[in-house]
């Protein structure tokens, strides 16, 4: 078979799938995977039984992991608190995340260590979010002492992500940094760039125009005025607005043209691209399409020292178990889902529609690029557009138009934002003219899409 | 005479290029006459325009405080000025506060 980890995966997740319909018990299930295992070695041999079988093992193994996932440890701060009293807790733990300021408040969330109640104290786990009414700043890894009331989150996609609890805290008095760093070294340093990369866009351009750079080149969204993300919902073009497998390839490609000029070795060239590329995934978040695209890069830069052919379906779904394997909940997340579906679309429909309307036939190049521009997008609306109907009740059909024009200049935007980024370490005197090109790119970007939302019939909510 | 790669010479043009383009910009936006940027009419919801959906894209505003703002526009036949969503039920003077600057009249 030609794309093996590909069937892997599918059974992998449809055993993720089936997590939520079999209320089965898990030792049992774990029994059932060591006698397949140990069958499977004995069958090692004989091909379609084996594959048969190992297909078996992995929607087991989805099974297990998903079951696994729901189960709340028993160390867990939510089960030592009350959340319907108006009890007040004091916690120990680490800040985990990059600490956001909004309006006076802090938001971040803290790994717990221990808890205190009135009547108990003991050591415990879990994750939670905290709101601090503070403007002290904050370093990830910091361990702190917090004090105040617990309180389930009213949001599913916490839970999701784990975190099942959200504490406010109201006073500084209740809040303590304590003189520890738990925080992990690469991603400190990866938080350090970011907020580096930041500055240099919120001191060189427009604070809008620095919100959409940040979005698309750092994947934070949390500065976008509500309009544009509507606007850019309205034309089926929001996807710009993260951080995308064309981001990672740029930083691939910029690494290795840099090394390449000091005429470093391609595998030392390889080996820094992936060290880089972990860096980026880490500043941006870590979220799925970006994990998604850095697995894939990973992949394709280890494939010819392990002297294999790249292939982009193995590759894509490497990245999909590598992300499930963490958390399998994740399947179940809008973004993964959307990710992963235009990109398999892209792989292998445009292909199909590319040849159906004979666009290798188009003698003149740039009706040649436009015609396979529309292809692309179509490719991408066609995978997306009953996900995205059926999550945020609207259908566009101008998408397939409007990613026509907005792709190319989104494209151009994440480059002046990277060449903004090498304009303020190695050209700064020319820093001023990046700035003036970036914002009359993001203005021509959102102008286009305000005008395109416009259109009659642009879209319709369902 | 200069070693250089494919893609040496092509991110040579490209910063080239985008430097280049930004002098033009400059030199145009010095020649026009002081306005307001053009961002801000980009970020604002025209309040006497906005549909139901595109009011409800405001943190704060949520299903029945954007139908009244609509049945009020409809009633007094638009705003006249952005503190009259005063007189909507569920906007406090707290909340105005918070939303004002996502609005326009234009």
């Amino acid at each position: 078979m030609k794309h093996p980890l590909a069937l892997f995966t599918l059974f992998f997740c449809l055993g993720i799938i089936s997590a939520g319909w079999l209320a089965v018990i898990l030792l049992p299930l774990y029994f059932l995977a060591a006698s397949l295992i140990i069958f499977c070695t004995k069958i090692i041999n004989k091909k379609p039984a084996f594959n048969i079988f190992l297909l078996g093992l992995f929607f087991l193994s989805g099974l297990i992991l998903a079951r696994v996932d729901t189960q709340i440890p028993r160390s867990h701060i939510s089960n030592f608190i009350d959340t319907y009293g108006r009890q007040v807790y004091t916690v120990k733990g680490f800040i985990k995340s990059q600490p956001r300021y909004n309006s006076g408040q802090a938001v971040f969330i803290c790994r717990i260590q221990a808890v205190k109640g009135s009547v108990f104290s003991r050591a415990c786990c879990g994750d939670i979010m905290v709101r601090l009414k503070s403007n002290k700043s904050l370093l990830y890894g910091s361990a702190v002492l917090l004090r105040g009331g617990l309180s389930r989150p009213y949001k599913n996609y916490l839970s999701s992500q784990g975190i099942y609890l959200m504490m406010s805290v109201k006073n500084e008095a209740d809040f303590i940094i304590l003189n520890k760093n738990y925080g992990f070294w690469l991603q400190k340093f990866a938080f350090f760039l970011k907020e580096h990369i930041e500055s240099i866009f919120s001191k060189a351009v427009h604070p809008l125009c620095a919100a959409i750079l940040e979005a698309m080149i750092l994947g934070e969204k949390r500065n976008i005025p509500p309009l544009i993300i509507n606007s850019m919902m309205r034309t089926g073009t929001v996807h710009i607005l993260v951080v995308s497998g064309f981001n990672v390839g740029i930083v691939a490609f910029l690494i290795n043209l840099m090394l390449k000029a000091l005429r470093v070795p391609r595998r030392v060239r390889f080996a820094a691209a992936i060290f880089l590329l972990l860096i980026y995934c880490l500043a941006t978040g870590g979220s799925n399409p970006v994990v998604r695209a850095t697995v894939m890069a990973i992949v394709f830069l280890l494939a010819p020292i392990f002297k294999r052919e790249p292939d982009i379906a193995n590759s894509l779904s490497i990245a999909a178990f590598f992300i499930l394997s963490l958390n399998p909940r994740q399947l179940f997340d809008i973004g993964f889902q959307l990710s992963f579906l235009s990109v398999i679309f892209i792989v292998y429909l445009y292909p199909k529609i590319k040849s159906f309307c004979r666009i290798d036939s188009l003698k003149i190049g740039f009706l040649k690029y436009f015609a396979e521009a529309m292809m692309v997008s179509l490719a991408a609306w066609l995978g997306t557009m009953g996900l995205v109907a059926y999550y945020f009740k609207i259908f566009s059909p101008i998408a397939v138009l409007a990613n026509i024009f907005i792709v190319p200049l989104a494209t151009l935007i994440t480059l002046c934002g990277f060449s903004l980024v090498a304009a303020n370490f190695i050209l700064h005197p020319l820093l001023s003219f990046f700035s003036a090109t970036t914002e009359f790119t993001v203005a021509l970007l959102l102008k286009t899409n305000a005008l395109l939302a416009n259109l009659p019939g642009a879209y319709f909510y369902l | 005479m200069f070693n250089l790669t494919r893609q040496e010479r092509q991110v040579i043009l490209f910063l080239l290029s985008v430097a280049l383009f930004g002098t033009g910009v400059k030199l145009f936006s010095r020649m026009l006459p002081a306005k307001a940027c053009v961002f801000e009419d980009i970020t604002k919801i025209n309040l006497n325009s906005a549909d139901k959906n595109l009011l409800m894209a405001v943190p704060g505003i949520q299903d029945k405080i954007a139908q009244r703002i609509i049945e009020f526009r409809q009633e007094h036949s638009g705003f006249s000025s952005i503190e009259e969503l005063r007189q909507i039920k569920g906007i406090t003077n707290a909340r105005l506060e918070k939303i004002k600057n996502y609005f326009s009249l234009r």
